[in-house]
């Protein structure tokens, strides 16, 4: 008997909830395959690391950017090969649920439940990430008052006010933590001259990435390759430089903040004051970010306990609970 | 005879389906608070906290080292 899953499909990393045993994969969205045969060669961690040091023959790719499949095909392998690394075979076909962006279109949603129905799931449906993202991070919202939750993944940044298991406002935005890196890399490669690759410009912001001016910040050597000669060439790069690289996307981000807070009924409105917001997904733990959003809105901005992992609990507590859950799916009777 | 039976046979298959179909929709209004009270019951912190308590955060995702040295 197939064990039921919930998936978190984020552009940055997979996550996967199995019914009644918790998270039981964690792993980036990242596949390599042989450009000729098209054979997959490695998923996952594995395939992460792959990211700009392959041969020519080899191809290392996020088949989501914006949270969005770009290319149906690798991601239908990729959900097929994470299926069987949970022990999903043709005979055991489990009921999925997959967190998307609240945003997108009924054809990427026709995309995302034909991947994982293809895939093997006996049946697919969708759960906004907010949404899913409320219920993992334990906010009240059964109860009638207002909830705010701010989901900064990797290419897609969401705020909703929830109150009484339903949506109320909604603001999204495709930026997200990995327009944070390209704008590093950008920075870098304009004012330095010199290019780096993907993976060190999110080390990059890890390092010394901030939105905010923060107390101890450190400069960073940065390796890469002069676009002039052609060489290696390290450089250093303050704080200041990588959060004036970074401010347009900081920036798209909180101001989809203070829209979402101005569509929010004034009931429900009072409640933020003194119960916060609430910051979860990978692109909320960049430094000084709660601060900056606390400071642009006046409103108290708290980071969950966990999370990476909000979204994938949130829709995991779907799964357990999935016949008294099931008119919060995207699309059904609310 | 047989005319008035049709018809009389008719007129009771009407009023059977009225019948049925204004039980129909007296029903639907209990059932949709039924259903709204399940989903608000499963979404209560006591109902979350099995689910909280499965909290076994896998490795986290990897973030390497190389190209930065912060110093």
């Amino acid at each position: 008997m197939a064990r039921d899953l919930a998936i978190d499909l984020g552009t940055a990393n997979t996550l996967v909830y199995m019914k009644g045993r918790g998270i039981v994969l964690n792993e980036p969205s990242v596949i390599a395959l042989n450009r000729q045969t098209g054979e997959v060669l490695a998923t996952g961690r594995e395939a992460w690391q792959m990211i700009g040091r392959t041969p020519g023959y080899i191809v290392a790719v996020r088949p989501l950017r914006g949270g969005a499949i770009t290319d149906f095909e690798i991601t239908e392998r990729m959900i097929r090969l994470l299926l069987q690394r949970v022990g999903v075979s043709r005979f055991t076909r489990p009921k999925v649920v997959i967190c998307v962006p609240s945003a997108i279109t009924e054809v990427e949603r026709r995309a995302v439940t034909d991947a994982a129905r293809r895939a093997g799931a006996a049946d697919a449906n969708l759960i906004e990430q907010p949404m899913a993202a409320a219920i993992g991070a334990d906010l009240p919202i059964d109860e009638p008052v207002g909830n705010m939750v701010i989901d900064i993944g990797g290419g897609t940044s969401e705020t909703a006010v929830i109150s009484l298991g339903g949506i109320v406002a909604l603001e999204a935005v495709r930026v997200g933590s990995f327009d944070i890196d390209a704008a590093i890399q950008n920075y870098v490669r304009r004012e330095h001259g010199i290019a780096i690759g993907e993976r060190t410009a999110e080390e990059i912001k890890v390092a010394i990435g901030s939105a905010d001016p923060t107390p101890d910040e450190n400069q960073a050597e940065v390796r890469g390759r002069d676009l002039m000669t052609g060489l290696p060439k390290t450089v250093l790069l303050t704080p200041e430089e990588v959060r004036y690289a970074t401010e347009d996307v900081v920036s798209s981000i909180v101001a989809s903040v203070i829209r979402c807070l101005s569509k929010a009924p004034p009931e429900l409105s009072q409640d933020f004051l003194v119960r916060g917001m609430y910051l979860v997904g990978g692109g909320g733990l960049l430094r000084g970010l709660a601060e900056r959003i606390e400071r642009e809105t006046e409103v108290p901005v708290k980071m969950s306990n966990v999370p990476l992992e909000a979204v994938v609990l949130g829709a995991g507590h779907v799964i357990e609970h999935y016949e008294a859950l099931k008119g919060m799916f995207m699309g059904a009777r609310r | 005879m047989i005319v008035w039976v049709i018809i009389g046979a008719v007129l009771l298959a009407v009023v059977v389906a009225v019948m049925v179909t204004a039980a129909g929709r007296n029903r639907r209004p209990p059932d949709d608070i039924a259903s709204f009270r399940r989903q608000i019951d499963a979404l209560s912190p006591e109902a979350r906290r099995q689910t909280s308590d499965r909290m076994k955060p896998a490795e986290p995702a990897p973030s390497g080292d190389d190209g930065v040295d912060d110093s």
